[in-house]
């Protein structure tokens, strides 16, 4: 996979709990341009285990000197996201992955509707300047626990005015998805971005008032869970693995030296996806990419965010 | 046609069942889409708001109709005037609206290509052949369109040509490809036979 | 190194040669004694020096004619040219990608300066030069896509990424093995590959386009594909096929060395930053029998690879009339040598 060696140009604290960071290229050359809706992946090496983590491009996908990232800091996650908040520092090399984007707008749309949750904001932040750049019609829809918790806010405001609307839990203003999505002209795309319950509640009251599938767009980046531990087996390469509580098959399997593919390490792009060829037990599929029937067939995995249960597992790979 | 061949891009129509998820629901029906119309209302009839345009022709399925749809029915006598109707209604209908169509393959095209300016795309329409096999072919010499070819070949309306008419259906012309079928020995025409009657 | 650009005609007199050197690079696309339709994609890395793959895009001793030549379809068809509107950024995506390669790669045809959004390309060869505004349409001759690709060889499609597919929203297509631009713009990936015999069934297709959807910005891909053609026409369009379908009745034992040409399409594949449309390159290469029989392992292998064709894609191919006649006339050259896996000419 081809990486961009970057350095953090600047940090700064936008929320209790959301950091901002500025990347720029180390050999102080140009970034790729890249699409509203990109993210790139960042890989960090903690403790001698490299951690590579999916996060939104913020900036303004016209200004190729420097990469903006938000990271949300997560207490009971792997360790990432406060490694990003406690040990990552001004004027330390990183490296990235080139732009992707699953989260791409509709370009051919007549209307857009952003909805975003907490951090959830930051994959609208870039959408957002390529709407203005296209004169395109839309709303932003942000919804947020408290006033110091809505990052972003004061800079929306001013650069979306009337189209920005903002819901406060704690001013107990809510976000009426129903009345939102029955009346919107033909044409009309939504996006979500949030927490879990909020992308399902819109994904849920778009598909019952008959919005066609291919008008609901969401993106989720899911982190790998902490688990049990189990072991896999690597036909091809001829290796067993262990794959410990707090670690990712994915990340078990690169880290025995075996390499595998990947794009987005956040179960969604599909590309990471291996063939199981054979299980004792229950495959746990934490994953957006399979569908419902694949997942039920176990004969297809994704490393990056799904684990297993039982004594033997056997992989292509 | 050979067994087990098919071009993936030649469109496959259904028959109209009602979408269960919806704020609103258009029907537009030419002809013998009419009696297409009529099996839809044998269903159970949604909770939605119901719009029905039929455009009646030489089978008149009006008066059959007027009995079944509650209210909500348009009839016109033409597919020109059936689409001057659409253009009226469609902008005041909103996201949620879903739409049928079932007439003859050029109605459906027709429909579509209106229908596609308001912003409802082709794959959400749901779609009956009715009446005839008629193909609309484009012909990709000269560019003309000929409508209600029902032969295996057909003369094209700008160039004259002899067209052989491909499976290849482009849904942005709403037409099948026709090229010429003697280009290599002028003048050799295979037999030419009804297949879309 | 300077390139020689010669004069020759794709139509009519058909003056077009290739040199020693140019036979030598051909990009010869047979591996193997049997063909099979397959993906076969892999990294456009830079290949070696002066192979054809050397830089991002191809530019070769029949640049300067097959302009002309994209020049005067384009005339007679405007409709060879198609850009749906919601392409514009992917235009400029175009634009940006082609003319940074070309200045980067060929500094002595091709120069281009930017001073902000104010960009001044000159395109030597072609006596060209221009200063535009990068993004502002009104400050091109033409839309950007129009105005670039006129100016590369080789045919372009604009794939637009949504729904989990990729659809053909643009093109510039004047050097096309039979498929028709204004016919199959806007279609999906599985719309436009519909007419390929046995690739669907085989499942080869759909592992292609869940491979193109993850195509990586900075990461391109290429394949080969080939067919044969009569004459060394560029515009074998369904457009024009009452002109040259008739050209296949022409090949006798006596010419068919100089008349059928093998023809390769050099596909190359990009994301594109801004839009995230895909850039879908096909630079076509030609060569006639004789000149692929100047290598015997070339004429060896065409031999057992036509041979053993099968039938449905000696159909598809448009090789029907005259594939007995050119496996008999590659048969002299064929001894029965094993062959080494490749396709170097020596």
């Amino acid at each position: 996979m081809t990486m961009i060696n970057v350095k953090v140009a600047a940090i700064e604290q936008v929320t209790p709990l959301v950091k901002h960071f500025t990347f720029v290229k180390e050999d102080g050359s140009s970034l790729p341009a890249f699409s509203g809706g990109s993210h790139v992946v960042v890989s960090i090496d903690i403790g001698g285990r490299v951690h590579r983590n999916p996060y939104s491009l913020m900036g303004s996908p016209m200004e190729n000197e420097a990469y903006h990232i938000s990271v949300r800091r997560q207490e009971n996650s792997r360790g990432g996201s406060v490694f990003m908040h406690e040990n990552v520092t001004v004027g330390m090399p990183l490296k990235i992955t080139y732009p992707m984007n699953l989260f791409s707008l509709a370009k051919k749309g007549r209307k857009h509707i952003l909805i975003a949750g907490g951090i959830g904001i930051t994959p609208f932040m870039s959408q957002i300047a390529d709407l203005k750049r296209m004169g395109a019609n839309y709303e932003l829809h942000y919804a947020f626990r408290s006033p110091e918790h809505g990052a972003f806010a004061a800079q929306l405001k001013e650069s979306c005015g009337d189209h920005l609307h903002c819901y406060i839990d704690s001013n107990a203003t809510r976000l009426d998805l129903q009345a939102l999505l029955s009346d919107q002209p033909l044409g009309t795309h939504v996006y979500v971005c949030g927490p879990s319950a909020m992308v399902v509640a819109t994904l849920e009251t778009a598909r019952n008032l008959g919005w066609p599938e291919n008008h609901i767009h969401s993106e989720q980046f899911l982190s790998p869970p902490i688990g049990e531990p189990f072991k896999i087996q690597l036909a091809r390469s001829n290796v067993e693995i262990q794959v410990s509580a707090e670690m990712s098959m994915l990340e078990a399997i690169e880290a025995a030296g075996v390499e595998a593919d990947f794009l987005c390490r956040g179960g969604v792009c599909g590309r990471c996806e291996l063939d199981v060829l054979e299980t004792d037990g229950a495959l746990l599929h934490n994953d957006h990419f399979l569908t419902d029937s694949e997942k039920a067939s176990c004969k297809k995995i994704m490393p990056c965010v799904s684990r297993a249960k039982g004594e033997r597992l056997v992989l292509d790979l | 046609m050979e067994r087990g061949y098919w071009i993936k891009s030649k469109p496959v129509y259904n028959a109209l069942v009602w979408h269960e998820k919806a704020t609103a629901h258009l029907v537009l029906a030419q002809n013998q889409g009419g009696l297409a119309v009529l099996k839809l209302f044998q269903q159970m009839q949604p909770q939605q708001p119901v719009t029905v345009i039929y455009a009646q022709h030489d089978t008149d399925y009006a008066k059959t109709l007027k009995k079944v749809v509650p209210d909500g029915l348009d009839v016109v006598s033409s597919e020109q005037e059936l689409l001057v109707s659409l253009k009226n209604i469609m902008p005041s209908m909103r996201m949620g609206l879903r739409v049928y169509v079932a007439g003859s393959e050029g109605f459906i095209w027709s429909v579509a290509e209106v229908l596609k300016t308001f912003g409802v795309e082709e794959a959400d329409i749901m779609k009956e052949l009715t009446d005839t096999l008629a193909r609309t072919i484009y012909c990709v010499h000269c560019k003309a369109i000929t409508h209600n070819i029902t032969t295996n070949i057909g003369k094209c309306s700008g160039c004259a040509r002899m067209l052989f008419v491909r499976d290849h259906f482009s849904r942005h012309l709403g037409a099948y490809m026709g090229l010429m079928i003697d280009a290599e020995s002028p003048g050799e025409l295979p037999e030419i036979e009804e297949i879309y009657p | 190194m300077a390139l020689n650009f010669k004069k020759e005609t794709f139509r009519e007199d058909y003056t077009y040669s290739n040199s020693d050197a140019a036979i030598k690079r051909f990009p010869f696309p047979f591996p193997e004694d049997q063909y099979m339709y397959s993906v076969n994609i892999e990294p456009h890395t830079k290949g070696k020096q002066g192979s054809v793959c050397e830089f991002t895009f191809d530019i070769d001793e029949h640049y300067v004619a097959e302009c002309i030549d994209k020049k005067i379809t384009l005339e007679q068809d405007p409709g060879r040219y198609q850009a749906l509107p919601h392409m514009m950024d992917a235009q400029w995506d175009f634009v940006e990608l082609t003319m940074g390669a070309l200045a980067q790669d060929y500094p002595e045809h091709f120069t281009l300066q930017k001073q902000g959004l104010i960009w001044t390309w000159e395109n030597k060869p072609l006596g060209i030069k221009d200063t535009f505004t990068f993004g502002d349409t009104s400050t091109l001759a033409a839309e950007p896509f129009d105005y670039i690709g006129r100016q590369l060889q080789g045919d372009f499609v604009l794939l637009d990424h949504r729904d989990e597919t990729l659809y053909a929203d643009a093109g510039i297509v004047t050097s096309q093995a039979d498929w028709s631009l204004a016919f199959n713009v806007g279609m999906s990936w599985r719309e436009w590959h519909g007419p390929v015999p046995r690739a669907t069934e085989l499942g080869v297709m759909d592992r292609a386009l869940k491979y193109l959807l993850n195509l990586q910005i900075g990461s391109p891909v290429r394949r080969l594909n080939w067919t044969m053609t009569v004459n060394p026409r560029l515009d074998t369009s369904p457009e024009n096929y009452p002109h040259w379908g008739s050209d296949r009745n022409t090949v006798n034992a006596e010419n068919i060395g100089d008349l059928v040409h093998l023809r390769v399409e050099l596909q190359t594949l990009f994301r594109l930053p801004r839009s995230n449309a895909i850039v879908f390159s096909i630079r076509c290469y030609l060569i006639n029998l004789k000149d692929i029989a100047i290598y015997p392992c070339w004429a060896k292998r065409l031999h057992r690879v036509q041979k053993t064709m099968h039938p449905d894609l000696i159909e598809y191919k448009g090789m029907t009339k005259f594939h007995p006649m050119m496996v008999d006339w590659l048969a002299k050259f064929d001894d029965g040598e094993t062959l080494a896996i490749g396709t170097q000419p020596e």
